[in-house]
């Protein structure tokens, strides 16, 4: 798998598709993982959607008392492991992004999985798939540096240059699951 | 004694020969030194020494693990409160009857699950207690006259009972209960696993299915086994009862190391009510942005400094944590920080900015070309405990 999830947050029309698409994943049970939420109300109506990062070292493994928590050989941080989450909400409360999500009367913890049941055969995930404008995007990792590579010209255009101090800000939020080997 | 400590190749070893030792302790107790050992039994029983030592192998382990390490520490250290003696034999009690002996929250997932669990973990508790009862030499059936027999507990004589009364048809036939219990059960979950198209977006199957298969052979084999004393005169029973036995072994050998062994963690479980969550559903620390509760003190501070030892950077310019805002607030800060929309004192014309402060590998400020430099990296790998996969 060498495709990435790739969010443009002012894209978010606020439609909620893609959590409508996200309750009917397999073994989702009904229920969204994601999240679609207004920046600030009484400002404006932006929303932007919000899914987990898929962290190479997900802090909410690393705070899990049970160790409940796994990584597919992918790199897909799955939900806790039923049989052994004990229902603590250490991930809830260490995941630097706020995704877990627990359901108390089964004592489940639910997080994206990126659909992995269908990214795992390289095909989009419900959110991305139906996102109609393209906030939410499953692409190929050539056309992700693409659009970075984009995003920083934009800056250019604008007589801003990147420094080494600040070169990390011309570059967009990227994220997913992809492994260095062309598979 | 850390002189003791040193004269074993490490503490697990140290604990596991603790372990052997009271082991055939109560084994010599209980067999008034061994004068009433059941050499038939033998390979079980070393069977299940391995598997005790199996477990406490890897309970030591996953006591290592710094989260749990520190969750477990804080619930022993609430546990001898005398304060809060009140709030822990309720968490006790209430965890205990809820979530071991009725199982409620497994029901909550669906009828059949609860049905399906509940028969193969009370068939294995009653099972185990059975074999290892036996095994060890804890328990033992002496006929004192003809028409009675008496329970021994570790030596000890306990109750009497009539040979053939209906309460000693239950005992003789505890592990035929057992068996079929657990029989019920696993073929339950197997038509689960099988059938059920939910399950298998995540089920593997040795980890999943293997050792619904090795229940499956243990009770099937044990069950031809009591069919064969009772109905056929004991036919074939001595290849029978091999066969069995090899089952058995394997699954001792398994349970530790397989998904058997999210029974022996389950009772952390208590440690939520003793020291988190009081009330379910009831926080009690206030977000730092918002106001709302979302979480409770004892806990915001055990996940800090479990993050912090194992090098997370959370932290904000303003010292606080990431973890001291509710998960709403948590969301929004990583959004409003990418839009660039921090007012007042981002500069909005500034180039869109999709550094969050927060340290994700490759986007921080904080980190050093050099970090990315390949022997920094396996560095790190090493420091850290790997995280299951
Ligand atoms: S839940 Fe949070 S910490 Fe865990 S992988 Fe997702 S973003 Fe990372
Ligand atoms: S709620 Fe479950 S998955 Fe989350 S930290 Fe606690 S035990 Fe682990």
């Amino acid at each position: 798998m060498n495709k990435i999830m790739y969010l443009e947050f002012e894209r978010c029309i606020g439609c909620r598709a893609c959590q409508a698409a996200c309750r009917e994943c397999g073994d989702h049970d009904a229920k969204e993982r994601n999240y679609v939420e207004y920046v600030d109300f009484t400002e404006s109506r932006q929303t932007f959607p919000m899914l987990c990062m898929q962290c190479k070292d997900p802090a909410c493994a690393r705070v899990c008392p049970a160790n409940a928590i796994q990584i597919t050989e992918e790199g897909v941080v799955l939900s806790a492991m039923e049989e052994k989450c004990i229902g603590c909400r250490n991930c809830t409360f260490g995941c630097p992004f706020g995704i877990p999500k627990f359901d108390f009367e089964t004592n489940k913890m639910y997080k994206c999985d990126m659909c992995y049941d269908r990214t795992r055969h390289d095909i989009a995930p419900m959110c991305a798939s139906v996102c109609p404008s393209d906030a939410i995007r499953f692409i190929d990792f050539d056309e992700m540096q693409q659009l970075r590579r984009k995003r920083t010209q934009m800056n250019l255009v604008e007589g801003k240059k990147p420094q080494e101090g600040n070169k990390w800000d011309y570059v967009p939020e990227f994220f997913g699951v992809y492994t260095d080997s062309q598979s | 004694m850390y002189k003791f400590e040193k004269s074993f190749y490490s503490k697990t070893s140290m604990y596991s020969f603790g372990v052997v030792l009271i082991l055939f302790f109560s084994m010599w107790v209980s067999t008034s030194k061994f004068v009433h050992i059941d050499m038939a039994l033998l390979g079980y029983a070393i069977s299940s020494a391995i598997f005790a030592i199996g477990l406490t192998i890897r309970m030591s382990f996953w006591m290592w693990r710094k989260a749990t390490n520190r969750v477990a520490k804080r619930s022993v250290n609430n546990l001898f409160n005398k304060e809060r003696l009140k709030r822990n034999s309720k968490a006790i009690v209430i965890t205990f009857i809820d979530n071991i002996v009725l199982q409620k929250f497994i029901f909550q997932r669906s009828l059949y699950r609860g049905i399906q669990h509940f028969m193969i973990s009370w068939g294995c508790i009653i099972s185990f207690g059975i074999t290892f009862g036996l095994t060890f030499g804890w328990m033992r059936f002496d006929l004192i006259d003809p028409e009675t027999y008496q329970i021994i507990v570790f030596n000890v004589p306990t109750m009497k009972m009539a040979a053939h009364g209906l309460f000693a048809e239950i005992v003789y036939n505890g592990l035929n209960i057992g068996a079929i219990m657990v029989l019920i059960g696993a073929a339950m979950a197997l038509y689960r696993r099988i059938t059920n198209y939910d399950v298998k977006v995540t089920q593997r199957f040795e980890f999943d299915i293997l050792p619904l298969l090795i229940l499956l052979a243990v009770t099937v084999t044990g069950l031809i086994l009591t069919v064969l004393y009772t109905f056929l005169d004991g036919w074939m029973h001595h290849y029978m009862s091999l066969i069995h036995q090899v089952t058995v072994i394997v699954m001792l050998v398994y349970f530790p190391f397989g998904k058997l062994f999210h029974v022996p963690i389950r009772p952390l479980a208590t440690a939520v009510p003793m020291s988190y969550q009081e009330v379910v559903k009831v926080d009690t620390k206030a977000c730092k942005s918002c106001g709302q509760p979302y979480s409770n003190e004892d806990q915001i501070a055990d996940v800090q400094a479990i993050l912090k030892s194992q090098n997370f950077d959370l932290q904000l310019s303003d010292g606080t944590y990431l973890s001291d805002y509710c998960t709403g607030c948590r969301r929004r800060m990583r959004a409003m920080k990418q839009m660039n929309l921090e007012a007042p004192k981002g500069n909005p014309y500034g180039p869109v900015s999709t550094n969050n402060g927060i340290h994700i590998s490759g986007f921080s400020k904080k980190r050093s070309e050099d970090f990315y430099g390949i022997d920094q990296d396996s560095k790190e790998e090493t420091e850290n405990e790997p995280v299951s996969r």
